[in-house]
């Protein structure tokens, strides 16, 4: 059989979307639900490819947008929640809300706390699966007005979208009557849409999430695939060269920025479902830095291939952590991960993939039979 | 000596350039620059280094502001405007230093030139019409570079990438090209290639060329303007530039062009 590069990519889609939805059959509830979570991180994994293997822009922030796009649904979920409607009062109050109350005030969302009102268009769960989205990515779409019209690039953007999430986590912090603060959102009610409720531990919530994946890594490779995908690459190569060819560069960068965005929010939301809390921790810089981390190991230039990253670095630490003493080692462990990724492997896990294909490819053509992955070609490679 | 304001560019002119200065903190790197190219010439930029040149190019692409003066496209003014929206105006730039995208495959470079509508949401598609694709083809063709389409940029040599990047400008199909020293450290025979193919764009293409290199300067020049000390100090034929007593003092020494 004659094998083709992009036949081989294809297949390994075709195979990693079969084995994630085929997991319900071996895997028990606990499990399941873990395994999502993984997922979701999967998902970011591939955001962080969009942004930084695609566009050329390192994000330490990702999850600032993931943390919006979980708080928008924690609110809606938060309204949902049986704790919620019984607060003595007609409609449903978050819990803590008369927690943070002045004496006598009225439990009403409109003004039991200052700003509690913006809490009101949340009790459509709806409008919260919306703002999951539109929150990231007008964020992004701020940022990168602003960033990539000033032509800022490099570690400078970096450094910009650093500062942005944890300045977004204090003011999360800050304002504890409307978010509760450190303690984030907890004791939440299910999802329920068209009938279908979304309880964490039951395998519609895995298929959700699957199914979410599946959509987000096939939407993500061909929107690279895209001549304005095409023309983003071209940007991240050398940007002068694609102004001088009459693109609107900050235009491009802002685009995928946003999608970054919007599948980053979007995977806030689904582990708001696998997990039922949402909390500033999302925002904490380690976690961003982590993303960057997993997409690194399983190759920043692929999609599927920092999806997997992510996934599996995950698996390995929930094995790991079963016993303490590896627990302890395990930071040190992906710490060196990361440092012999970035020296040995700047394509990641999809960079020994891409060496592996190149080389069947060559074998079954037959014309080289004297090609071997070599080191060379794997640098080359794209998965 | 051209020097004084041109003012409305004439019919016919592919590329007016009316007083152009800078001024970077006192020194006047472009000083009144006026020169008209004809639609369809082959313009060479002569003069030694720091003479203005690479500056000039600066200015009319919109990589550097000028202080004063003004530049026309055809009959619409470009001063001042960002380097996309010049280069949507039908202005295309060849680096000094050769510049492509080198983590994409030469047939990729020469598609992302070819994608002419700029816009992000009108590049949201899959592949390119069957025209598009003949022309990346023909372009491989005439540079060269058909045996290392499938290569990665970053992968060429300095001669190669010189090619890629002009074939990224008939990709993109401006009406003026700047070109800036496109036989900078190559050999000969790759000058020679180099010459046919910046004659193979004469005709299709306006040029405005950089160059040090005579005997490819006689080869392929129609007029040639000398700038010295940031201004234009002769502008004629190659027989006219080689007569020219000032220019040969300043420039060329006494044996004049070889």
């Amino acid at each position: 059989m004659r094998l083709t590069k992009s036949g081989l990519n294809t297949a390994t889609y075709v195979a990693f979307i079969a084995l994630i939805l085929a997991a319900p059959l071996v895997f028990d509830p606990f499990w399941l639900n873990r395994l999502s979570k993984y997922l979701v991180f999967g998902m970011l994994g591939a955001a962080i490819a969009v942004s930084w293997g695609y566009a050329g822009i390192l994000n330490l922030g990702q999850g600032l947008f993931f943390g919006l796009g979980a708080y928008a649904i924690a609110m809606s979920l938060k309204l949902a929640s049986a704790t919620s409607l019984a607060q003595g009062s007609d409609t449903p109050i978050p819990d803590f809300m008369l927690w943070n109350a002045e004496p006598g005030a009225p439990t009403e969302l409109c003004c039991i706390t200052k700003g509690s009102f913006l809490w009101i268009p949340f009790q459509s769960p709806w409008f919260g699966i919306a703002m999951g989205i539109v929150a990231p990515v007008a964020i992004a779409f701020g940022l990168g007005m602003v960033v990539f019209r000033k032509r800022i690039s490099g570690v400078f953007v970096s450094i910009i979208t650093l500062s942005v999430v944890l300045l977004m986590r204090l003011l999360l912090v800050q304002a504890q009557p409307l978010t509760n603060g450190f303690n984030g959102l907890t004791d939440l009610g299910y999802l329920t849409v068209l009938g279908l409720e979304f309880d964490p531990y039951m395998p519609q919530t895995y298929y959700l999430v699957a199914i979410s994946l599946a959509l987000v890594l096939v939407g993500a490779r061909l929107l690279v695939e895209t001549r304005s995908g095409l023309i983003l690459q071209a940007i991240r190569d050398d940007d002068r060269r694609a102004r001088f060819l009459g693109f609107d560069v900050p235009r491009y960068q802002t685009f995928f920025f946003c999608a970054s965005a919007a599948i980053s929010g979007y995977a806030g939301m689904l582990y708001v479902m696998a997990s039922e809390f949402a909390s500033p921790t999302f925002m904490d810089l380690s976690f961003s830095i982590t993303m960057v981390v997993w997409a690194a190991v399983g190759g920043r230039n692929s999609i599927l291939g920092a999806c997997i990253g992510a996934i599996l670095i995950n698996m390995i630490e929930a094995t790991v952590s079963e016993t303490p003493a590896l627990m302890e080692a395990w930071r040190v462990v992906i710490g060196l991960a990361f440092v012999f990724a970035v020296l040995f492997l700047p394509r990641g896990l999809a960079g020994l993939a891409a060496g592996l294909r190149d080389w069947l490819v060559a074998r079954s053509e037959g014309a080289r039979p004297h090609a071997a992955p070599i080191p060379a070609a794997e640098e080359r490679g794209r998965a | 000596m051209i020097q004084n304001p041109i003012g409305a560019p004439a019919s016919g002119a592919a590329l007016t350039i009316d007083g152009l200065t800078v001024d970077f903190a006192g020194f006047r790197a472009v000083d009144t620059v006026s020169t008209v190219v004809e639609a369809g010439e082959l313009r060479v930029l002569l003069g030694a280094n720091g003479a203005g040149k690479t500056t000039l190019m600066d200015l009319i692409s919109g990589k550097t502001l000028p202080t004063a003066g003004r530049v026309f496209l055809g009959e619409r003014e470009i001063t001042g405007l960002e380097e996309h929206r010049i280069s949507q105006a039908g202005l295309g730039r060849k680096f000094q230093i050769p510049s492509v995208f080198r983590d994409l495959t030469v047939r990729r470079n020469l598609e992302v030139a070819a994608c002419r509508n700029p816009g992000v949401f009108a590049n949201l598609r899959l592949g390119f019409s069957p025209a598009q694709t003949r022309r990346v083809e023909d372009i491989l063709d005439q540079v060269g570079l058909v045996t290392r389409q499938e290569d990665d940029a970053g992968s060429l040599s300095h001669g190669e990438t010189q090619w890629l990047e002009l074939g990224m400008l008939m990709a993109q199909d401006p009406k003026v090209i700047l070109l800036d020293e496109p036989t900078a450290g190559m050999t000969e025979a790759e000058t020679m290639k180099t010459a046919a193919i910046i004659k193979a764009m004469r005709g299709r293409h306006t040029l405005v060329v950089v160059e040090h290199d005579m005997a490819f300067v006689k080869e392929i020049a129609n007029r040639i303007t000398v700038m010295h000390l940031g201004r234009v100090l002769a502008e004629g034929s190659v027989a006219d530039i080689e007569a020219n007593a000032e220019v040969r003092a300043a420039y060329l020494g006494a044996k004049g062009i070889r």
